[in-house]
């Protein structure tokens, strides 16, 4: 359980013909949450995906749950099953058909060759579980697209949730929620990582609620400018490193 | 309404008949159904309308109706070309069909151009070439109708036997896959980050839905191939909650559609791909019409 959950050495990952990331090194250590700060295109985004295997990386070496992930993102299953990703503002095509008790259950299911009603009871089973755990049990049959955006965060909370994880890599997560959703959000979350050991890996903007609830937080602006706590690394220097020192002026004078 | 159309329509014409001929019509549609083309064709209907429904309904979702459409309009290369080489068009048709999609697929990847305009240029320029190849053909000429509206006479046995063939492979493919399936329409990113192979899933899935336009060409006819995939799939929304209900209600509609289609063209001689495309246009409105459909929350 002390292992590192992710060890990423000089990543590098290419969008087209500049390099978006470059040689990028850190640790993810199991049950810590992690964010990640830069700028609007500092490579925040294509740096999760790199490691997700969304994107393929030009060179370096990533390790999720100790298996090595190759430069074109393939993972062995049994790793895949215990990491999930929330995707930055999850919109998907509301004329799809789904329900909640549908979506969530794709969070339990293996993805790979299965007769459509493998699991059956312990399907439906971890599915009550996790959706009671965020408080959503009562929407079970609603269509996903009627949902309020707080609780289609909840109902993507539940749908990493139905299975054991030990890695949850989110993208700005809780965009498009108003201040109040949002802190609920995170309380939720927070406790939910405390209860099942997760380790977290997050893009954030929200610099205040990364120096509040993060163990860890990683500067980057393309490269990686400093990480460590958020105490020692959100430093006026650090920060006008990654923001420019107009940010940090603006800062200082809140 | 266009099946209380039908409905008036049959009810008119049987009022001017004597006794003697709504019998003589009775008979008439026995004798029908008794001949073996009927059979076939009843029989391919069905087939095709199944796979046709179940393909569709992930066809529509990924917005892909349009890529259905040129699938259909390019099938009409793939004959001509068979014609030209002398060989059999039912045969060449197939291999046609996925060697095409796939290679629009691979054009479209390529390309930063908008989809729909793309596929505009595919589907009008081979359906162009495709006419101008027949016309070469001075004894085919009267034949392009039939390729482009269906021709009920055309379903042969091999045809149905590949058919079957397609239908099972068709379901257990979607079967077997169908939570990726549903996790890559709902969120591409997400179903990656969970180790399912986008590229083989979305291959393995163009080279059905190729296969399927290619055997129901005949009975549907090039032009109109796309609704018979499109529209029960878009009835089925309008009926269904889940995910699942959806695509087990487009497969039914789509094989239901095809067979009153193919029963309503062989009785009054309409050529059958219009007749099917208006049974499933009907089954549409009526789904429209459906009280639950508040429930979808469009």
């Amino acid at each position: 359980m002390n292992d590192p959950v992710l060890v990423v050495k000089g990543l590098t990952v290419y969008r087209e013909t500049y390099a978006a990331v470059q040689d990028v090194s850190f640790t993810v250590p199991a049950g810590m949450d992690t964010a990640i700060v830069g700028p609007n295109g500092a490579g925040k985004s294509t740096l999760i995906q790199a490691i997700l295997g969304i994107l393929p990386y030009r060179s370096g070496e990533v390790f999720v749950l100790g298996q090595p992930l190759s430069p074109k993102g393939k993972l062995p299953p049994a790793v895949r099953q215990q990491i999930a990703y929330l995707p930055q503002n999850f919109l998907f095509d509301r004329r799809i058909p789904i329900t909640v008790r549908e979506f969530v259950g794709l969070g339990w299911d293996r993805l790979g060759l299965q007769l459509p009603w493998a699991g059956g009871q312990a399907r439906r089973h971890a599915v009550q579980q996790a959706l009671t755990q965020v408080d959503a049990w009562h929407l079970y049959q609603q269509p996903v697209s009627v949902l309020s955006g707080g609780e289609l965060k909840r109902i993507l909370l539940a749908y990493c949730l139905v299975r054991p994880r030990r890695l949850l890599v989110l993208d700005e997560a809780p965009a498009g929620l108003d201040v109040r959703s949002e802190s609920e959000f995170y309380r939720l979350l927070h406790q939910l990582k405390k209860d099942q050991g997760w380790a977290i890996l997050q893009v954030s903007h929200d610099l205040d609620m990364v120096r509040r609830s993060c163990d860890r937080v990683l500067c980057i602006n393309r490269t990686l400018l400093c990480q460590g706590t958020p105490d020692h690394s959100l430093t006026p220097e650090n920060l006008s490193l990654a923001y420019g020192p107009e940010f940090v002026r603006y800062r200082h004078s809140c | 309404m266009a099946l209380s159309l039908f409905a008036i329509a049959i009810l008119a014409s049987l009022a001017n008949f004597s006794t003697m001929t709504i019998q003589s019509e009775f008979t008439r549609v026995i004798d029908l159904f008794q001949l073996p083309f009927m059979h076939r064709a009843l029989m391919g209907s069905v087939l095709t309308g199944f796979m046709g429904g179940l393909m569709g309904s992930f066809t529509i979702l990924r917005q892909l109706s349009f890529f259905s459409d040129t699938l259909g309009h390019s099938a009409l290369l793939g004959i001509s070309i068979g014609f030209l080489l002398g060989l059999d068009p039912g045969w060449v048709l197939l291999p046609f069909a996925v060697i095409f999609a796939l290679g629009v697929t691979y054009f479209l990847e390529r390309t930063r151009l908008w989809t729909d305009a793309l596929l505009n240029i595919i589907y009008s320029s081979s359906l162009s070439i495709g006419i101008i190849l027949l016309s070469f053909r001075d004894d085919y000429k009267g034949g392009i109708t039939h390729l482009l509206f269906g021709d009920i006479l055309a379903m042969r046995t091999t045809d149905l036997i590949f058919s079957s063939v397609l239908l099972v492979v068709c379901a257990i493919f979607i079967g077997l896959t169908l939570r990726s399936q549903i996790l890559l329409t709902l969120h591409e990113p997400m179903a990656i980050a969970r180790g399912v192979s986008v590229s083989a899933q979305r291959t393995a899935f163009i080279v059905l839905l190729s296969l399927v336009v290619g055997i129901s060409i005949k009975a549907i006819g090039v032009l109109l191939i796309s609704a018979f995939v499109v529209i029960p799939a878009c009835a089925a929304r309008l009926l269904s909650r889940t995910f699942a209900q959806y695509i087990l209600i487009s497969a039914g509609l789509g094989a239901l559609g095809a067979a009153i289609g193919m029963m309503v063209s062989a009785f009054f001689d309409l050529p059958s791909g219009p007749s099917i495309v208006t049974a499933q246009l009907a089954i549409f409105l009526l789904a429209m019409l459906a009280p639950n459909r508040r429930k979808l929350a469009l």
